[in-house]
């Protein structure tokens, strides 16, 4: 029992009181301590209005809980305070209409530093200026406006405004102020007040010191002047109409602002006292109990499936009985153990870690947690992750040091990491030394590209008849084709396609040049055709490249690739990539199937087509108009040197039915061309030596679509036939052969009839 | 004077409140529905403690303080059988729950739908902080008033006062204040407590807490 409490009440009703409390509280051991010092007050009790025995009575039974020091009020927390958490009053000295030398004399008994008031300047002097105090603010409410309460704020507690020499010119008359009670001296009734921040204690330090405006003025004042203005208003009232009061959390508010606490409620109740309830008892404790040991049904489920091996239904029940109970040790462990079994380590792992921490002395989730860290850690390793694995090795010996397994595996991870490491040095070196060779590699290969073409120079000169004309071609081609290499993007390939194409120029140049150089017209028919021809390219291209060989794949690839680039060029370049193609082709793949001739027609009619596969590959037609343009004055040489180097093929053997083979190609690619198409199928054949009239025949019918030679004109009709087939089997590439070959031979049959 | 007694009954919706952790306005509310309910109907057809589970769950809905059923049956499976196990998830809870959620339906049937209710809390609260400022704040603070009030405010639900709220509140300060032996320090034409509530007169201040010294009698006698 508080002493001082037990004295005020005593004191204030005196002696009944006090007997009555002697004989309820007899037992009560602190009561007795104070006895003997309530008698003395009790001399000095003030007279009572009323006595009320019934009161007295209560209170002396209560005494020992009314007066227990456990019930002092806690701190009040200083929370934000909005207008209208609540309905913040007018002072109830107004209600109440205290006399005026009361509320003085109330006034400056509990003014105390660090107060905060407002008041109106009323006087300025050189040592400060005096203010008539209107009103208290930071939460006190005094009805003290009509009492002419003055105060002084002397000079040297007005801070200095920067530009004014003189603070005190600042302030003027009737300005507003609001400042902080420096001192109070009560007996004479002064206050001193001061303009300093450090005046005001930290709970009060966001007020502002300093002229205020009327806005500023706390609401009790406004409220008050408002009541004092009208005649009706009541206490009462003014609290039903202002918002705050309405506000529904405005009781949770001001509980926190009296310092009242909803957690441990006192009651003078003797069955409500809440020392006494038990912590089991309550609702929460009650309901983790029960989680727990509802989930703990669910996992003992789950564990019976997972030991039949259902599999879905542990994890199933698991996850239920987490839902009921979450960081549930027996359902996480169990959970964890399943996640392992399946392979899920990292959750296992996950699960197992959240199982330790809310129970650090699990037997099993230690044990498998330590299990699940070495497992994982060997897949890391395998991962070549050795820095995480040793990491997961020394976890699993953290937790268990006598781990045999972890050991192990930390100290084979050890020696694991010192081979890696070893091993990437070498590597690193390696990797050095193969840089220089590849660098060193593709410059081979160039310079070796180069002494072939020569090579090859020198032996068509001397075997050609018209080697004049193709060198003039291949010399005016080459220096067209070099221009427009470096304009064009190349690479290595096609550098050394050209060259190499140097080497067959003379042949292709030869067969061009019998043929009609194609109109620049009907580029809408090229670009369906083109289309075609790219797939056959392509479909080419990749058969080619699974027969031939390791170098003769990657000539076929940058052949295939070059293809595009060859488009790049102009007609100079075509020429000699066809024959660069054609070239290859020979080195590439001998056996001359239908599908590498093709390929090789098809590369070889690129020279005229060229442009087509590219747009068809490119899906650009501005390619192939611009290099119409540019290609057709060379299109005759070109076309001129091609036929010739036909002829010339012809007398070769595998090369002259390449060479028809692209021809077929060349006119298997286009719809129109019927003849065209036929007499290049003909030639489509493995291996098959064709006559050289056949080739020219064959040569001739090789023009652009919509367009009929001469020469052509005759065959064309022959090949009508098999050209319909041709058209109908265009798009399938891998019915190509075959009908290449039925045409060729019926070709075949007819040109050797005609020739007859 | 209407106070009505069920001391025979130890206040169910009160230590279960506290144990739910329910705060004081929706407390007062379940305490009040309850009161209410045994007004018209006899505490020896209905359980008593099953209407008390009802008016705790209804006024934490009226209230916005919802609680859990599952809490609610805990408690006060608890608090009638001292130191068991929490229920398993069997077809007892759910029969239990069940009936709750019947009686609830039937306590609203019983108070006409009528389950707002003006408490004094409010009220008490706003007159704390009036007083407050017209007290030294030391002797405030010494005088533990305002915890004084709220524990008698509380414990007035153990029965049913059917005065205005704003009387309750206004009696029970003063008797606090006369319990504590405080002393406003200013008289003026108007009594404090007088300007507090329009209409309230000194005999109905007596009656109040003369009614509160009652319950607690009651209770004292029941324990």
């Amino acid at each position: 029992m508080d002493r001082d409490l037990l004295r005020q009440s005593v004191s204030y009703h005196g002696h009944p009181l006090f007997s009555l409390l002697k004989c309820e509280q007899q037992e009560n051991p602190d009561f007795q301590c104070i006895a003997g010092d309530l008698s003395r007050t009790v001399q000095y009790r003030k007279e009572r209005r009323v006595e009320n025995v019934a009161v007295q009575q209560f209170i002396a039974r209560k005494a020992d809980l009314l007066f227990s020091p456990s019930w002092q009020s806690s701190t009040p927390s200083v929370k934000e305070e909005t207008e209208d958490m609540y309905a913040v009053m007018p002072p109830l000295e107004q209600f109440m209409e205290v006399p005026g030398s009361d509320r003085r004399n109330l006034f400056f008994r509990d003014i105390e530093r660090g107060d905060v008031v407002i008041g109106r300047i009323n006087s300025i002097r050189e040592f400060g200026f005096f203010v008539t105090v209107i009103c208290l603010s930071g939460g006190l409410g005094r009805d003290i406006e009509d009492l002419e309460i003055t105060a002084l704020c002397p000079l040297r507690d007005v801070p200095t405004h920067g530009n004014h020499d003189d603070p005190l010119s600042y302030y003027q008359n009737g300005d507003l102020i609001q400042a902080g009670v420096k001192d109070v001296d009560r007996y004479h009734e002064k206050l001193t007040l001061s303009l300093q921040p450090s005046s005001l204690p930290p709970s009060l330090s966001h007020l502002k010191l300093g002229v205020i405006g009327v806005d500023d003025m706390p609401a009790h004042y406004s409220r008050s002047v408002a009541v004092a203005n009208s005649t009706t208003e009541t206490y009462e009232k003014v609290l039903e109409h202002t918002l705050g009061f309405a506000n529904p959390s405005t009781v949770e508010f001001l509980l926190g602002k009296l310092g009242i606490s909803e957690i441990d409620p006192a009651s003078l109740m003797r069955g409500l006292q809440t020392k006494n309830f038990l912590k089991e008892d309550y609702a929460t404790s009650i309901r983790k109990k029960q989680s727990a040991s509802w989930a703990l049904k669910c996992v003992k489920i789950g564990v019976d499936h997972f030991k039949s091996g259902r599999h879905v239904e542990a994890m199933n029940e698991y996850n239920k009985g987490l839902e009921i109970d979450t960081n549930n040790v027996e359902a996480l462990v169990a959970r964890g153990a399943l996640y392992a079994t399946k392979g899920s380590l990292n959750k296992a792992i996950d699960d197992f870690e959240l199982a330790l921490e809310s129970c650090p002395t699990h037997r099993n989730a230690r044990k498998y947690l330590c299990q699940t860290l070495v497992e994982r850690g060997g897949q890391v390793e395998e991962e070549e992750k050795l820095v995480t694995a040793e990491g997961l090795y020394r976890k699993a010996l953290a937790l268990d040091e006598t781990f045999e397994e972890a050991e192990e595996a930390l100290q084979k991870l050890q020696k694991h990491i010192q081979k890696s490491l070893k091993l990437k040095e070498e590597e690193a070196a390696k990797e050095e030394k193969d840089m220089n060779k590849s660098v060193e590699t593709s410059a081979e290969k160039l310079r070796k590209l180069l002494k072939e073409e020569k090579r090859k120079k020198k032996k068509r000169k001397r075997s050609s008849s018209s080697s004049s004309s193709s060198d003039s071609t291949l010399s005016s081609i080459r220096k067209k084709s070099k221009k427009r290499k470096k304009r064009s993007i190349s690479s290595h390939s096609h550098r050394k396609r050209s060259h190499r194409s140097s080497s067959n120029e003379d042949k292709t140049f030869d067969s061009k040049e019998e043929w009609y150089p194609p109109p620049a017209n009907t580029s809408a028919s090229f670009l369906t055709q083109k289309q075609d021809m790219a797939k056959l390219l392509e479909g080419n291209v990749r058969s080619i490249e699974q027969k031939s060989q390791v170098k003769g794949k990657r000539h076929n690839r940058s052949m295939s690739s070059s293809s595009v680039e060859i488009l790049n060029d102009d007609g100079g370049d075509r020429s000699e990539d066809s024959i660069d193609s054609f070239h290859r082709f020979q080195a590439g793949s001998s056996k001359g199937k239908s599908q590498c001739s093709i390929d090789g027609d098809s590369r070889h009619h690129i020279s005229k087509s060229r442009h087509r596969v590219s747009s068809g590959k490119e899906g650009e037609v501005n390619h192939y108009s611009k290099r119409q343009d540019q290609e057709s004055g060379i299109h005759q040489g070109l076309y001129g040197s091609a036929e010739k180097s036909i002829h010339r093929k012809n007398s070769s053997s595998s090369a002259g039915s390449e060479y028809s083979r692209k021809c077929d190609k060349y006119g298997y690619e286009r719809r129109n061309s019927y003849s065209q198409d036929h007499s290049c199928s003909k030639n489509v054949d493995g291996g098959d030596k064709r006559e050289e009239y056949k080739i020219e025949e064959d040569v001739s019918k090789v023009k652009p679509k919509g367009e009929e030679n001469v020469q052509s004109r005759g065959r064309s009709q022959n090949g009508k036939e098999s050209a319909a087939e041709e058209t109908a089997d265009k798009n399938l590439p891998s019915n190509l052969l075959n009908i290449f070959s039925q045409i060729a031979q019926f070709e075949k049959e007819k040109c050797s009839k005609q020739k007859k | 004077m209407c106070v009505f007694s069920l001391s025979l009954f130890s206040p169910p919706p009160h230590i279960s409140g506290v144990k739910l952790g329910m705060s004081s306005e929706p407390l007062a509310t379940a305490c009040t529905v309850y009161h209410r309910f045994f007004q018209s109907c006899s505490p020896h057809v209905f359980e008593p403690y099953l209407v008390a589970m009802a008016a705790i769950y209804l006024a934490g809905k009226v209230e916005e303080q919802h609680l859990r059923t599952r809490d609610i049956i805990n408690v006060c499976h608890r608090y009638l059988n001292p130191g068991s196990d929490p229920l398993e998830l069997d077809s007892r809870f759910w029969d239990l729950r069940d009936s709750i959620v019947q009686c609830e339906l039937l306590v609203l049937r019983v108070l006409n739908f009528q389950v707002s209710f003006q408490h004094p809390h409010k009220y008490l609260l706003h007159y704390l902080l009036s007083l407050k400022a017209l007290m030294n704040r030391h002797a405030w603070d010494r005088t533990p008033i305002a915890v004084t009030t709220w524990a008698l405010l509380r414990d007035s639900y153990h029965g049913s006062l059917c005065h205005p709220p704003q009387h309750v509140a206004v009696a029970i300060l003063y008797l606090a204040l006369e319990a504590l032996g405080v002393e406003v320090p200013v008289e003026g034409e108007k009594e404090w407590w007088q300007v507090l509530s329009d209409d309230i007169t000194k005999p109905a201040i007596d009656d109040i807490i003369f009614e509160l010294i009652q319950i607690y009698n009651m209770d004292a006698k029941c324990t």
